[in-house]
């Protein structure tokens, strides 16, 4: 059996899917920010797959991908400090009790 | 001589008072009696008086070395403002008559604070603690400035100022004893009763910017002259008022001003009131010089004079010099009489001016400003010495106790009553200048229909024209033969034919212009003249009666006589105003004004009249003029000893023989009751029904109005505000508030949730585009099923 394109694109499908899963179910702001990371991740898979088996000789699906993974780190960055900050102010990371701002 | 050293000199002379009146004002108290009094004397009189004199010495050196015209036409004028596009220019008038009434204001204005000084010091005048000493000095160097400045004056606005000024003045000095109830009723008495003549000096000013459009006095003058020769401008108007033509409204609309000013009948009423204030005001402004500015006016404006407007200032002051002069004999108050003899003069003068008399009016004004101002003030020692006393009917044998007050009063009673020998040149004051006005008005009344008919067919060649030819100095007869006989015993008239050669009028009709309208002046009626002569009988009579109440006969009240006194800072001033009196009688003056009168008459409708009624060379014919009007003293003199040398029990008996007519006098003919009637109460009904109106008409439409408005705001106010417009717009956001809350709901604030959202919308998204999906779809779904292309 070779390794066709539906393998890639269901790998990133089941990446994707446990992404979402991890952001909607967990309560703790660094298991959203991991689940974030899979779905970013799935994507990554996907455009890699696309510029593999659609575009060959072309690295634009590649080029994107190196700015989703650059978009990724700085917003690990960001998303981690905030994490930090709301650590400092309410003891605990997790995102229901942060609420202060809720209109 | 610097070019312009005199008109600067004035303006100084103008100034000084006013710093005397700023260093009063700010440092008056803390200087205190008597020093703040010395400082008005010296800053706010003594460096004027100086001023004067060396204007006075330098001006007739310019007469002499005949610059004099030419000086009067380089005087400083300055552009000032625009007003409507007529250039206002401020600026010193120099002329003989300015420096004449300079020199003569600042000398007796001098004395007046001389005396003031000894007048003021034995004067309780606290109000509430504090001193108004320095006050007092403070007004007198105001008027000082007020008066001079509207002696220079260039221009008619900033106569016009300073006119209100010393109006101002006399109102704050005739109400200087403010905490006595009528003082502070004389004062605003004055004040109100100037504001009306003024109103007429207001629409005169007016008439004088609008027609001629200017307001410099020569200018004026020239323009007038101009416009009457041209036709136009003024002239061109057909309205009439009154049947006067509007030149002549502007003449007596000017006149009115002097009205009020000079208290003429019927704005006379102000002036025995404001015998309120202290006897110096009295002596300076209320005789000798403010009341005297009216006469001055009607002088400088002479130029703008019509001759129906003379006719009416003829009348007014024919009017006051009778009716006052009638008052004066019953006045028991020493400084009333004198101010009714003053309101009598100065009839005189601006009966004068109204004749024509120019020369003679100003010479009056003059000579009477020294002898009245001497006897205010020799009435202002018989106050002060008997204590405030002031009725005369408790006075009587003061002469052993007052030497100099009385025989100072007694030259100043001379002067008045015109004594001095008739036919001679031997008198005193009155004698020449009263006498010559009543000659010049014998002249206009009697023979002026002769001369004009004698006039008709002749050249003009014999109608003088003054001092031109004689030179300034020469105040002698005119040695024209026809001149002489028309002159008689009353003098030559002098038809001013050409204003001065600075401004040349053309006359587009040649000589017969000239004469129709020397045939167009009237004769005065002849009622006017015997008022006049009878006048001068009346005179002497009250005088005398005043003199001899005060200081002859034996003392009718052992207190004041007891206490009586006098004191050389008082009777100093006194003595140098008797001299005054002399020597403006005789020398200087006179030939000032005549030199002045070149110009100042120079007009084209206006005759003026000259008249020398002692002078030796007397016609036949009016002999009983001179005599009559000469001799009169005499007569009144006579009267009055042998009534009041025995006692004033005479006087009684005549009272009651007459009392009708007594009555009446000491009523002064009901004039305060009448106003009193016609505007006070008249005010107030007039008040009444405006009130009246007010209520029932006004107020009721206003009522009617308001409930309507109300009812209507209730209306509109319950009804369709609250239902329909506050309806709409809470319904909006009644609705706004309902849909937020349905749009609220899903907004959680948790991430679950909006992951959930995100990812539930994208996978209806998708089962969308695969289930209606169109070829693209397709393709891809093609292209993922096809791993290997």
């Amino acid at each position: 059996m070779t390794i066709g394109l539906t393998h890639y694109l269901f790998v990133a499908a089941v990446l994707f899917a446990t992404g979402l899963f991890t952001m909607m179910t967990k309560r703790n702001a660094i298991g959203i920010l991991i689940g974030v990371e899979l779905v970013l991740n799935s994507a990554n898979v996907n455009l890699i797959a696309f510029d593999r088996y659609l575009g060959p000789g072309r690295l634009d699906g590649q080029i994107t991908a190196l700015f989703v993974i650059v978009l990724a780190a700085a917003e690990a960055a960001l998303a981690v400090g905030i994490c930090i900050n709301v650590y400092k102010n309410l003891s605990t990371v997790d995102v229901d009790t942060a609420t202060r701002l809720q209109g | 001589m610097m070019e312009h050293s005199l008109e600067l000199a004035l303006a100084l002379g103008v100034l000084s008072p006013l710093i005397s009146f700023w260093v009063l004002v700010f440092w008056g108290p803390k200087l205190g009696k008597p020093a703040a009094g010395w400082t008005a004397v010296v800053l706010g009189m003594g460096v004027p008086l100086v001023i004067a004199t060396y204007v006075l010495i330098g001006w007739l050196n310019a007469i002499k070395t005949g610059k004099a015209l030419e000086l009067t036409a380089n005087a400083l004028r300055y552009h000032w403002a625009d007003l409507g596009g007529v250039p206002i220019t401020i600026g010193v008038k120099l002329d003989s008559l300015t420096v004449a009434m300079f020199f003569m204001v600042t000398f007796i204005a001098f004395w007046i604070f001389f005396f003031s000084v000894g007048y003021m010091a034995g004067h309780s005048d606290e109000v509430d603690h504090r001193s108004k000493y320095s006050r007092f000095f403070a007004y007198l160097s105001l008027f000082g400035f007020s008066m001079l400045g509207l002696l220079v004056s260039s221009s008619l606005l900033f106569l016009f100022i300073f006119w209100e000024l010393v109006g101002l003045c006399s109102y704050l000095l005739i109400g200087y004893y403010f905490d006595k109830a009528y003082a502070s009723r004389a004062a605003i008495k004055a004040f109100i009763t100037n504001r009306v003549g003024d109103f007429g000096f207001l629409i005169g000013l007016m008439l004088v910017y609008f027609q001629l459009q200017t307001l410099d006095l020569d200018q004026a003058a020239a323009r007038f002259a101009e416009q009457y020769a041209a036709g136009t401008g003024i002239f061109a108007s057909t309205y009439t008022l009154f049947g006067w033509s509007l030149a002549t409204i502007m003449g007596v609309g000017l006149f009115c001003g002097a009205m009020g000013k000079s208290a003429q009948f019927p704005l006379h009423v102000w002036l025995p009131d404001a015998m309120a204030g202290p006897t110096p005001v009295s002596a300076l402004i209320h005789a000798a010089t403010m009341v005297a500015a009216g006469v001055y006016l009607v002088a400088r404006v002479f130029r703008l004079m019509t001759p129906d407007a003379l006719m009416f200032v003829a009348i007014i002051g024919c009017l006051t010099l009778f009716l006052m002069a009638l008052i004066a004999i019953v006045q028991t108050d020493i400084k009333k009489c004198l101010a009714y003899s003053t309101l009598s003069q100065l009839g005189y003068m601006i009966f004068g001016m109204g004749c024509g008399a120019w020369i003679a009016a100003l010479f009056h004004l003059i000579t009477h400003a020294f002898f009245k101002a001497m006897l205010f003030l020799g009435s202002g020692q018989v106050i002060e010495g008997c204590h405030h006393e002031q009725d005369m009917r408790r006075m009587g044998g003061l002469r052993r106790k007052m030497p100099v007050t009385c025989w100072t009063f007694f030259i100043g009673v001379l002067a008045i009553s015109g004594a001095g020998i008739a036919g001679t040149t031997i008198g005193l004051g009155g004698f020449f200048s009263k006498d010559e006005i009543l000659a010049v008005a014998y002249a206009r009344a009697f023979e002026w229909d002769d001369y004009k008919k004698h006039d008709a067919h002749e050249s003009h060649a014999s109608i003088r024209t003054p001092s031109a030819s004689e030179g300034p100095w020469l105040a002698e007869p005119v040695t024209d033969s026809k001149t002489v006989t028309q002159r008689g015993t009353t003098g030559g008239f002098s038809l001013v034919s050409d204003p001065a050669p600075a401004h040349a009028r053309p006359v587009p009709h040649g000589e017969s212009s000239k004469a129709s309208i020397f045939n167009g002046i009237k004769a005065l009626p002849k009622w006017m003249f015997y008022l006049a002569l009878f006048t001068a009988y009346v005179t002497p009579f009250y005088m005398m009666r005043c003199w001899w109440m005060t200081f002859m006969g034996k003392p009718r009240d052992e207190h004041v006589h007891h206490h009586a006194h006098e004191s050389p800072l008082m009777y100093i001033p006194l003595v140098v105003l008797a001299i005054g009196t002399f020597v403006s009688s005789y020398f200087l003056f006179r030939d000032l004004i005549t030199d002045a009168s070149t110009v100042a008459t120079a007009a084209p409708l206006v005759l003026a009249t000259d008249g020398h009624v002692h002078t030796p060379a007397i016609n036949s014919a009016h002999h009983w003029l001179v005599y009559g009007v000469g001799g009169a003293f005499i007569v009144g003199f006579i009267i009055a000893i042998a009534i009041y040398a025995p006692g004033l029990y005479v006087a009684e008996r005549i009272r009651r023989a007459v009392w009708p007519l007594h009555t009446l006098l000491v009523h002064k003919y009901y004039f305060d009751e009448v106003y009193d009637l016609i505007w006070v109460k008249g005010c107030i009904v007039f008040a009444r029904i405006c009130r009246f109106i007010d209520t029932w008409f006004v107020d009721l439409a206003f009522n009617i109005l308001a409930s309507a408005t109300e009812r209507f705001a209730a209306f509109s106010g319950l009804i369709i505000d609250n239902h329909g417009v506050d309806g709409v717009v809470n319904g909006v956001a009644q609705t706004s508030m309902d849909f937020s809350d349905v749009v609220r709901g899903p907004q959680t604030g948790r991430i679950r949730n909006y992951v959930l959202f995100a990812a539930g919308a994208a996978a209806v998204v998708i089962v969308l585009i695969l289930i209606y999906g169109s070829g693209s779809s397709a393709s891809v779904a093609a292209v993922a099923a096809s791993p290997t292309s």
